[in-house]
């Protein structure tokens, strides 16, 4: 299906929706597209992939979008410039992206770690950053852990942080694989930067496991008199407040040991494709769309598309 | 080829503790032993200093610029785990010298070693790579792992039987899988002791064609201890393969590990009986039976459960779950 097809038949949900193109076809990227084919304010009009044969292209073309197998190429010679491209590719490929993109006016969600653009957590940042037009979604253990770092931070005296995430390896790909190194780097930046705490560590584990792991997040903390009841209260407002996008974010248990607690985070998936265990595509999809969907509501959107609000 | 981790393995049974003066002390010796590769760093490798598996006693970088200065004749090692430490990582322990650098992936996983092994090929490095928790995968599975970290630059392949699981015939099967895959590149066996085996494995990993066999100074290492090297280096010359070890020396170096490494050598206690036969890595053993106690559960039901949860090195936080679940279902009962 060529994209010019796609751009002719759009599928109007709502009056205006937002015009949106989502690169890279992996695990990421058809979570993702069945997450903006069930929002009403989100209308996808080209899914662009490297390989003709991938399964996300086919699963994108079952759903009646546009699909491409000519990458970023796709997006770049379209007619009319997409309201909203989500890069599902790798931090290199984004980097790649970007300055390609920016020059659109596009607004570019980005779900790589590449740590090229403004840091989003919905319920610490909001999901409307003041500036710029690169969003990126730090990493999958960044939003599991940042909530709860956030408010501990704000909570208790923590001199040192650590988020262990564990991903089962059947929804890890290749990407993920490669970018262990910008995974660490950025989800490690984005618990400095929204803790305010310098000394911290990130760790990312694939386990094989059979039946696969559901994706948790362990976060250690160091507090002098820590006091695991008032630590997990504040643990839980985080999660409840965390549950109104990604409901399967549970907090599934809490311990203390002298001056070291432990919380550990989970994630189940609610996707209509990812299986329950997949919470680390889960979580980063779901706040992604939320960034997309608040873009709609936006004047400056609507200014840039010419129409009056 | 003998490759010597008791500075790196050994930290496992020490909570990464090892102090500068230490250190020194035993690359000295196994420098005179003229043991060819001393490989160093906190217990999981390079970067992987943390809560998770405990914090190390000296950075990364003083210790390999510590054991540098005191390796003259042999090879100085590093291992790093992918997630773990980072390409950084690596690239500040090439300005430290290194000459041999390990990356260790769970045994079905080459691929998470896919960056770094180009990271270090394009750097010219002599890169390994190995497959740990071996006893999880079968020797066929096992070789196409191999084929593909050789695909990725790894100039030496091979398995750590991490849990110490393996029988002889487990690793006879194994390493002549993957011997017979990559036969461009050498093979590595890395073994643990906790059901007595690590000698006779490594002998048989040896006459199933491994090149490098891994032994540590009195076993020093997690749980019941890795390889013990001062036996496994005369055992593998009276059945017929080279080492170029001075044994006078070796056991000398052995001797010293004993008196200032380690406040006791490995036994192959119940416990570690236990996690070789759930198949759980023997470094869980410390946290497994702290919080066991704390929570009055039976440490040996929590290993049964890690292994039967397929809990891999790493996964520490796991723990605290299996504790608190068995626990519970005792109080529930």
């Amino acid at each position: 299906m060529s994209p010019a097809a796609g751009l002719t038949s759009a599928r109007p949900k709502v009056a205006d929706p937002v015009t949106v193109a989502v690169i890279g076809t992996g695990a990421i990227g058809r979570d993702l597209v069945s997450k903006i084919d069930r929002s009403p304010a989100l209308d996808c009009r080209l899914v662009a992939g490297r390989n003709p044969a991938s399964a996300g292209l086919r699963y994108a073309e079952s759903l009646g979008y546009a699909t491409t197998a000519d990458g970023i190429e796709a997006l770049l010679t379209a007619p009319r410039p997409f309201d909203v491209v989500f890069d599902a590719t790798s931090a290199a490929s984004h980097r790649d992206h970007w300055p390609l993109l920016e020059p659109l006016g596009t607004l570019v969600i980005d779900l790589t770690p590449s740590k090229v653009g403004q840091m989003v957590a919905p319920t610490v940042t909001g999901v409307s950053p003041a500036t710029g037009r690169n969003v990126n979604l730090i990493s999958c253990g960044g939003q599991a852990s940042v909530p709860v770092v956030h408010a501990l931070a704000a909570h208790f005296p923590v001199s040192y942080f650590e988020v262990v995430s564990t991903v089962a390896s059947d929804v890890a790909g290749r990407a993920t694989r490669l970018n262990l190194d910008e995974y660490v780097a950025t989800t490690a930046n984005a618990v400095t930067t929204f803790s305010g705490v310098t000394d911290v560590k990130a760790i990312l584990n694939i386990s094989p496991a059979v039946p696969p792991a559901t994706f948790r997040t362990a976060v250690h903390a160091r507090m002098a008199d820590a006091d695991p009841v008032a630590v997990r209260a504040v643990a839980e407002r985080a999660a409840e407040q965390v549950r109104s996008f990604a409901p399967g974010y549970e907090v599934v248990a809490c311990t203390a040991t002298g001056d070291l607690v432990t919380i550990t985070l989970e994630v189940m998936a609610h996707s209509d494709v990812l299986p329950p265990y997949a919470g680390n595509l889960d979580i980063i999809n779901s706040a992604a769309v939320m960034v997309a969907e608040q873009y709609a509501t936006r004047p400056d959107r609507a200014l840039r598309a010419g129409v009056a609000s | 080829m003998i490759h010597d981790p008791t500075l790196r393995d050994g930290q496992h049974a020490v909570r990464h503790r090892l102090g500068l003066a230490e250190l020194r002390r035993y690359a000295e010796a196994a420098d005179a032993a003229r043991i060819p590769v001393v490989e160093v760093g906190h217990g999981n490798g390079l970067g992987a200093s943390s809560l998770q598996v405990g914090q190390a006693a000296v950075g990364d970088e003083e210790m390999l610029a510590t054991v540098r200065e005191a390796l003259r004749h042999s090879r100085m090692g590093v291992f790093m785990l992918p997630g773990w430490g980072t390409s950084d990582d690596l690239r500040r322990a090439m300005a430290h010298g290194v000459d041999v650098f390990r990356v260790g992936v769970h045994a079905t996983e080459a691929s998470l070693a896919e960056r770094h092994l180009g990271v270090l090929r394009d750097a010219g490095a002599e890169a390994h790579c190995v497959l740990m928790m071996s006893h999880m995968a079968a020797p066929e599975e096992l070789a196409e792992q191999a084929v593909r970290a050789v695909g990725y630059g790894a100039q030496a392949v091979g398995i750590m039987d991490s849990a110490g699981h393996f029988l002889p015939a487990d690793v006879t099967a194994r390493i002549g899988a993957i011997v017979e895959a990559v036969d461009a590149v050498p093979v590595i066996f890395h073994g643990h002791n906790n059901l007595g085996m690590a000698v006779a494995n490594s002998v048989a990993a040896a006459d199933a064609g491994a090149l490098i066999i891994d032994g540590c100074a009195r076993g020093f290492g997690a749980g019941a201890g890795n390889t013990q090297l001062e036996v496994l280096v005369p055992v593998l010359e009276r059945s017929g393969y080279a080492t170029g070890i001075d044994l006078y020396a070796l056991l000398d170096a052995a001797d010293l590990a004993e008196r200032e490494l380690m406040p006791a050598p490995p036994v192959t206690a119940s416990m570690s009986i236990v996690s070789g036969l759930a198949g759980v890595f023997s470094g869980f053993k410390h946290r497994v039976v702290e919080l066991s106690a704390a929570a009055g559960v039976d440490p040996r039901d929590v290993f049964f459960e890690l292994g039967r949860r397929q809990a891999i090195a790493g996964q520490e936080d796991l723990i605290v779950d299996v504790v608190a679940e068995l626990s519970s279902r005792r109080t529930d009962g």
